[in-house]
């Protein structure tokens, strides 16, 4: 009983924010001292949907720099995060503190430097150029939670297989992968939802040429329409609960070790 | 069994930063022969069973099968399957796809890879529980469900690495049962790692006993038993008297007596010892030959035996189990009897240095 009461209480506390950013978005007009806006409209969420507010647009490009970059984080994090959950070597410290080094330093501080280098690639305004600037806080995470998930699985299950008749693919496929599939899953969600709000990095290196949907948030807010800014927020929140709601599953599956671990 | 050499270990050496944890063994095991590993833990004999199974790469000597070499080939391609303490049964597959895990590997059709897996499911009495999970099973059903596991794929060489140690006493028995019926249907040649002399005296044709990394002896169990390398051994497998004689051909003259043996003959000084279950324990002097005088001077009841200390005039001490209806009491004198087929004698009265394992190694 005590459970449910305190478990509706964080769910308020967290979710009122949210409420006032949903009236806003169907009020027409709401002024002091008004409770309750005094007119509704649909209009907002009407405008979501057409081209001249580039919500479609944004959320496309969000989706597919989001998408790269956690697949591209994946690629470097699931070698990296072995490496450091299962191995000791010389340096591993410094090695762990070097990931760290992009969530530690801020992001202004290198910018120019990034980019400097972008605009000699030619990459600066691109969605290649964006994707891998989002590299930059993505890997760090993806690889933490992949090394202390790596950490907490038996590598002997690896030696079975092989024994078993298992190739090192196969192994990779059918043994392991599917173990610390959870633990994948975290890191991947991290990775989606940081690239997916992320407004400073995309700003300076899409140079107002990429329009992910943070910068579309940013466009309306300086626009002063406050109901299609909550409209707009609000839809850029919802990928984030989808997300959370589909994990949650999977992270709940007690068949499938090498779990969260000491994440 | 067929000859030996089906499964051949040459100068087998494998290094953990620079310090040998399998040394220079030499091993020649015959197809449908089952051959225990034994040894002290740390004595590198799970090392050993890695480099067979192609997980661990040695890093002197050949491992070879039907005079093939494997040293290069991946554990995936030598046909053979090893099966661990812990079962390590696939969390996220039920126990059919655990089974069925290495023809699935291999290709082999579903129609084919079901057939095979509740065959073997049957074969070792788990009838019915291929939809199970392996968290629903008991600590021996897992061992049983690895075992079927291995045995599918139709292996040439079956590991076994301290398959029983983490179950209990009385399902350890049923176990031992059930491999070894296995073993006997399928012909598969066993390798099997334990700690346990006892478990390797009952699986075993023969056992290579390992320490510090070396090849002490490879023997049959009742050869250990009678005819121990060295004290060590002897000490590993029991053994509890041990006393240096004057020996001068059969004749071994201890602290209590002269007696004779039935081992080579030998001159000079040597270590002497005897089973303590060898020693019969007589009231009176009715056979000539082989008799020390002796006091008891401790009685001990174990259930199955009376474990007794003896005592020579001359301060020999002996350790002799004998039945428990024979009730001794202390200071009670009597005669043992040291029967001169069970007198096994080393050359030297000390514990020997490492032995030139080469030629001693590949003798059966």
């Amino acid at each position: 009983m005590t459970r449910k009461v305190v478990l509706s209480l964080i769910i308020g506390v967290l979710f009122l924010p949210f409420l006032p950013l949903l009236i806003w978005s169907f009020a027409q007009g709401w002024y002091f001292p008004q409770l309750l806006p005094a007119q509704w409209t649909v209009t907002n969420w009407q405008a979501i949907f057409t081209a001249s507010t580039k919500v479609g647009q944004g959320f496309v490009q969000s989706l597919a720099i989001a998408s790269l970059a956690t697949a591209l984080a994946l690629v470097v994090g699931l070698p990296a995060g072995r490496a450091l959950g299962l191995m000791e070597f010389p340096g591993k410290g410094a090695i762990k503190l070097f990931l760290l080094l992009p969530i530690i330093v801020s992001p202004l501080a290198t910018l120019m430097g990034i980019q400097f280098v972008l605009i000699r690639l030619g990459l600066s305004g691109t969605l290649l150029g964006v994707v891998l600037v989002h590299l930059l806080p993505t890997i760090p995470y993806m690889t933490l939670v992949l090394s202390s998930v790596y950490a907490n699985f038996d590598i002997s299950y690896e030696a079975q297989a092989r024994t078993l008749g298992a190739s090192p693919l196969q192994v990779l496929s059918q043994v392991t992968l599917p173990l610390i599939a959870p633990g994948v899953v975290v890191g991947a969600l991290f990775a989606f939802l940081i690239s997916w709000n992320e407004f400073l990095l995309t700003f300076f290196v899409g140079s107002g040429r990429v329009l992910t949907l943070p910068m579309v948030l940013f466009t309306s807010l300086q626009g002063g329409n406050t109901g299609l800014t909550a409209a707009i927020a609000i839809t850029s929140i919802l990928p984030a609960l989808v997300f959370l709601l589909f994990s949650s599953r999977a992270l709940s599956d007690d068949a499938a070790i090498g779990g969260l671990g000491d994440v | 069994m067929s000859e030996l050499g089906y499964l051949s270990l040459q100068q087998l050496t494998k290094r953990f930063r620079g310090v040998p944890a399998v040394n220079d063994v030499w091993l020649e095991i015959a197809a449908g022969e089952r051959l225990s590993l034994l040894g002290p833990s740390g004595c590198g004999k799970s090392t050993t069973l890695q480099l067979i199974a192609g997980i661990l790469r040695p890093d002197q000597g050949q491992i070879t099968l039907q005079g093939r070499l494997l040293n290069r080939l991946p554990p995936e391609r030598r046909e053979m399957a090893l099966v661990l303490q812990k079962g390590l049964l696939f969390p996220h597959l039920s126990v059919g796809e655990n089974v069925a895990f290495g023809l699935k590997m291999r290709g082999v059709n579903r129609v084919e890879r079901e057939a095979r897996t509740l065959a073997l499911l049957d074969q070792v009495q788990l009838t019915g529980f291929e939809d199970r999970q392996p968290t629903e099973l008991s600590g021996g059903q897992a061992q049983r469900v690895a075992l079927a596991r291995s045995l599918v794929i139709r292996p040439k060489v079956l590991l076994l690495d301290e398959p029983l140690s983490a179950l209990d006493a009385n399902l350890r028995g049923d176990m031992q049962t059930l491999i070894l019926r296995l073993q006997e249907e399928t012909g598969v040649t066993m390798v099997i790692v334990t700690h346990d002399q006892s478990e390797a005296v009952v699986m075993s044709h023969r056992i290579a006993l390992m320490f510090d990394g070396c090849l002490r002896q490879v023997e049959t169990p009742e050869g250990l038993y009678q005819r121990p390398g060295d004290a060590s051994v002897a000490r590993f497998f029991g053994g509890v008297n041990f006393f240096t004689a004057a020996a001068d051909h059969h004749r071994l003259t201890l602290a209590g007596g002269d007696v004779l043996t039935t081992d080579f003959p030998q001159q000079g000084t040597v270590q002497v010892t005897i089973r303590p279950e060898c020693i019969h324990l007589l009231a009176d002097q009715i056979c000539g030959t082989n008799l020390l005088p002796v006091t008891v001077s401790q009685n001990r009841f174990t259930g199955t035996q009376r474990h007794l200390t003896l005592q020579t005039p001359a301060g020999l001490e002996l350790q002799a189990w004998v039945p428990p209806s024979q009730n001794w009491a202390i200071g009670q004198t009597a005669f043992a009897h040291l029967p001169a087929d069970a007198l096994w004698s080393f050359p030297t009265p000390t514990v020997p240095a490492p032995p030139q394992s080469v030629p001693k190694a590949l003798s059966p």
